[in-house]
């Protein structure tokens, strides 16, 4: 058995790493999950706005990159659905029974989102054989229609027809409406569900959206932008000056380092004391066999001895440094990420940054590969901390029976097989 | 006061305009930020402007999931915690850690510290950076962010995790709560058993990112061309992927062409445009406080000036001072670069947003993948290797401890 504190440390050691790799675990399920549903088919109730494009240029074709319009052209074409809507409304009012479907074109593929507009003001069961092969969203917008105030217009604006904020999903016309207003939910009631993967091409993300992502991005390219303009050199300066003054009110003290700071340079350090423990180790550990190696060996030496005086060094620096200016350590539960550099990404402020990758195997490689550096990561660090426990353990037992025996095993297996293989022992019984 | 000093400097460019309206730019731009008259009655050093003033620096100081709580923690914690933290930041003034907890006095002292605080560091920026809503499948190439961002995160989320400064596996020092008695013992093979589970849930981590990646990927290839082979994805024994479902399928579908296809966070929404709404009131308050910080960088000079004509002036140390701590500070600099140098500036750092592209594509859009896997790759080898080295120390030492035994013989485990 081990010792209490010892045994305290190395569960809580090992139960907060059992804990952080539940946490990825936990936040990959749920991104899991979340694809997966996206991959399904898509409830009728609740499909997504396979968005019409706006205007007469009902693009039956999937909408390709080369003919994304550019946020001008939306709001023009925006105009144009407006002024279509109008004349629909005129045209309805001319002739009620509207068959005329809206001077919508449909090149006669699978999806003409516009065609929604026609099937409000057709006859029932003219727009089945269009609408039954747009998915359900056309749903969505029918069960809007009948809302008063403005029933095209809700139909045919972009944003409305996601339906923010309405209860597009509760509603699901009955089958038995047939009247004008929800004629293609009869369609809809054909179970063509919608699926990612034959109708995925056809999505446009809302216009709402799409305005607040794209004034979003251009705002963050902004930040950036103006941290790096002429006109920010008399702005440092003024800072600089505040700073200064700040720093000379308290009195004789040196540039203030702050505890993050010093907790970095101080990892920094241990990194350093371990490579030169190491190094001095092989060194000490080789066995030179000409006077050539002797010699060698005592250079390196030397060399070690005097970066480790400067990190010693460096180490009393820091001791003074924190004493003198009373840094205590963060307080418990706050988190340095604001005020540390690479809080989601060294440099906010860079615009999206984008990782491109062009197979499967690539992603997979790659995603591999940062969970191996994690992993390896972590482990360095437990190997650490149970070298730091287990050694001494071993080291101060006083006498040597079965029960001691099985314990150095065990610390053996895990210090250096990381587990997985264990070291045999034999006792040597004398013979005769 | 503040309004004597308008039209401050035209001709240097940024900082033109008034004091009101900086410190306006400023208000709209903090989380929670005052009102512009609160700053100002700090500069005198009105009692009533303190427990805002508190407030700001609290949630500017404590981490997300505290700052959003439903409920923050009382008046006098909030002001203890924001005396510790600017403890730990290096703050110069000792004023601030006497002044009292219950907000009843200190308003220019905190506006001091604000002021500090925002001339060190891009602290809008850091704010913003640390609660951005993120719109793609994201994937940090780094391990400084911990835990939060390990994995890609998918799920539109629009109060993104904490990024905790925890070193990867860094348990909580001191943790009774584990239900441990503090005089309780275990056996080292019980510490085997944990090291084996952990090892087995890391394998299970692996594969479960295997198929989030492929998943993934299915968004973003053209029709036709893959949409009939890629088969909708079954429980995880299936090698399909997600992503990579949900890259291939939404291609040609992104408004911005350098992207060219959803991720699965905006297909999301659109499958569930309501529940997607919160999403977008969350990005529209980002670009909110986007614009304000653009404009606060514009005016800020004025603030700063207003700043320093304001500080008491300590002549007596003033320039001996500066130069004492301007070659302190270089000498400082200097040495710490000689450990900083041992670092890898080549490693990629930060989130990016993953978008599927043809192999051919030319290079500049964006970091490449390859790239990603070489800078991972080395950083791996460097990282067994380090590992190998702890455990051949470990090996070596035992074996010198064994080897003296008498009457035992200890053969070691073949080295791998």
């Amino acid at each position: 058995m081990l010792p209490a504190d010892c045994s305290r440390r190395l569960v809580a050691e090992l139960r907060g790493a059992l804990d952080a790799c539940a946490e990825r675990q936990r936040q990959l399920e749920r991104s899991l999950r979340v694809s997966r549903r996206l991959l399904r088919a898509w409830e009728p109730a609740a499909t997504p706005a396979a968005e019409p494009t706006l205007g007469p240029e009902a693009k039956g074709e999937h909408l390709s990159p080369a003919c994304t319009p550019s946020s001008q052209d939306l709001k023009e074409l925006e105009l144009l659905t407006q002024a279509l809507e109008k004349a629909a409304r005129v045209r309805k009012g001319i002739s009620k029974a509207g068959g005329d479907k809206a001077p919508v074109p449909k090149s006669g593929s699978t999806v003409t989102p516009v065609t929604t507009t026609p099937s409000h003001l057709q006859a029932p069961g003219q727009a089945d054989g269009r609408v039954s092969e747009t998915s359900p969203p056309r749903g969505i917008c029918q069960t809007k229609a009948p809302t008063k105030g403005h029933p095209e217009r809700r139909l045919l604006s972009s944003e409305d027809r996601i339906s923010w904020g309405r209860g597009a999903r509760a509603t699901r016309p009955g089958p038995g409406l047939r009247d004008q207003q929800t004629a293609p939910p009869a369609a809809q009631q054909a179970p063509e569900a919608f699926t990612l993967k034959e109708k995925g091409t056809l999505l446009q993300l809302p216009m709402a959206f799409r305005k607040a992502a794209s004034q979003n991005s251009r705002l963050w390219a902004q930040i950036s932008s103006t941290q790096t303009s002429d006109s920010a050199d008399a702005t440092t300066t003024a800072k600089t000056q505040f700073l200064q003054k700040m720093q000379t009110a308290s009195g004789p003290h040196g540039p203030g380092l702050s505890a993050a700071e010093v907790e970095a340079e101080l990892g920094r350090l241990q990194e350093a004391c371990s490579l030169l423990r190491l190094r001095m180790e092989e060194e000490v550990a080789a066995a030179p066999v000409d006077w050539k190696q002797e010699l060698r060996c005592l250079f390196t030496l030397e060399g070690l001895q005097a970066l480790a005086g400067q990190c010693l060094c460096r180490l009393q620096e820091l001791r003074a440094a924190v004493a003198e200016q009373q840094l205590g350590p963060w307080p418990v539960g706050g988190s340095r990420s604001t005020l540390s550099p690479c809080g989601a990404g060294a440099d906010p402020a860079r615009g999206p940054r984008l990782l491109l990758y062009s197979s499967t195997q690539e992603l997979q490689t790659l995603v591999a590969l940062r969970l191996q550096v994690a992993m390896l990561t972590q482990q360095i660090h437990l190997e650490k901390v149970l070298m730091a426990e287990l050694l001494p353990l071993v080291h101060t037992q006083g006498r040597w029976g079965p029960r001691e025996l099985s314990l150095c095993r065990a610390v053996h297996s895990l210090l250096c097989d990381a587990g997985e293989r264990f070291p045999t022992v034999l006792q040597d019984e004398p013979t005769g | 006061m503040g309004r004597q000093r308008r039209r401050v400097d035209r001709a240097a460019g940024a900082g033109s305009g008034t004091l009101p309206e900086a410190i306006a730019a400023l208000s709209r731009a903090l989380p929670c930020g005052p009102s512009p008259e609160t700053f100002r009655r700090a500069k005198f050093d009105r009692p009533e402007a303190a427990p805002a003033l508190w407030q700001l620096l609290f949630r500017v100081l404590s981490p997300v999931s505290e700052a959003g709580a439903t409920a923050p923690p009382a008046p006098e914690a909030q002001a203890r915690l924001v005396k510790a933290a600017l403890r730990s930041e290096g703050y110069p003034r000792p004023a601030l850690a006497q002044l009292p907890e219950d907000g009843s006095r200190g308003s220019r002292e905190l506006l001091l510290a604000l002021s500090w605080l925002l001339a060190r560091r891009p602290l809008l920026e850091r704010l913003l950076a640390r609660t951005r809503v993120r719109l793609g499948d994201e994937v940090a190439v780094c391990e400084c962010l911990g835990v939060s961002t390990g994995c890609l995160g998918t799920e539109p989320d629009p109060c993104p995790l904490q990024c905790e400064d925890l070193a990867f596996g860094r348990a909580n020092t001191g943790l009774p709560a584990l239900g441990l008695g503090s005089e309780l013992h275990v056996d080292i093979r019980h510490v085997q058993w944990l090291m084996g589970k952990l090892r087995f849930q890391w394998r299970n981590l692996v594969s479960t990112q295997q198929e989030q990646c492929a998943l993934l990927s299915k968004v973003a290839l053209e029709d036709g061309t893959w949409g009939r082979c890629c088969c909708l994805p079954l429980p995880p024994a299936q090698p399909g992927s997600t992503l990579f479902q949900i890259h291939l399928y939404t291609w040609g579908c992104h408004s911005d062409q350098s992207l060219g296809h959803l991720s699965a966070t905006e297909t999301e929404v659109l499958r569930d445009p309501e529940g997607s709404q919160q999403l977008l009131q969350v990005l529209e308050q980002e670009n909110a406080h986007l614009a304000a910080t653009v404009e606060w960088r514009r005016r800020e000079l004025v603030f700063w000036q207003w700043m320093v004509r304001g500080q008491s002036r300590d002549p007596a140390w003033s320039s001996a001072l500066r130069a004492l701590q301007e070659t302190v500070g270089q000498e400082l600099a200097a040495l710490r670069w000689a450990w900083d140098q041992g670092r890898d500036p080549a490693q990629p750092h930060g989130l990016y947003r993953l978008v599927r592209s043809e192999p051919g594509a030319p290079a500049g859009r964006g970091l490449q993948a390859a790239e990603v896997i070489g800078a991972l790759r080395s950083k791996e080898a460097c990282l067994e290797a380090a590992l190998r080295q702890l455990q051949g120390q470990c090996r070596r030492e035992l074996a010198r401890l064994m080897g003296a035994l008498p009457g035992f013989v200890w053969i070691s485990s073949p080295v791998r």
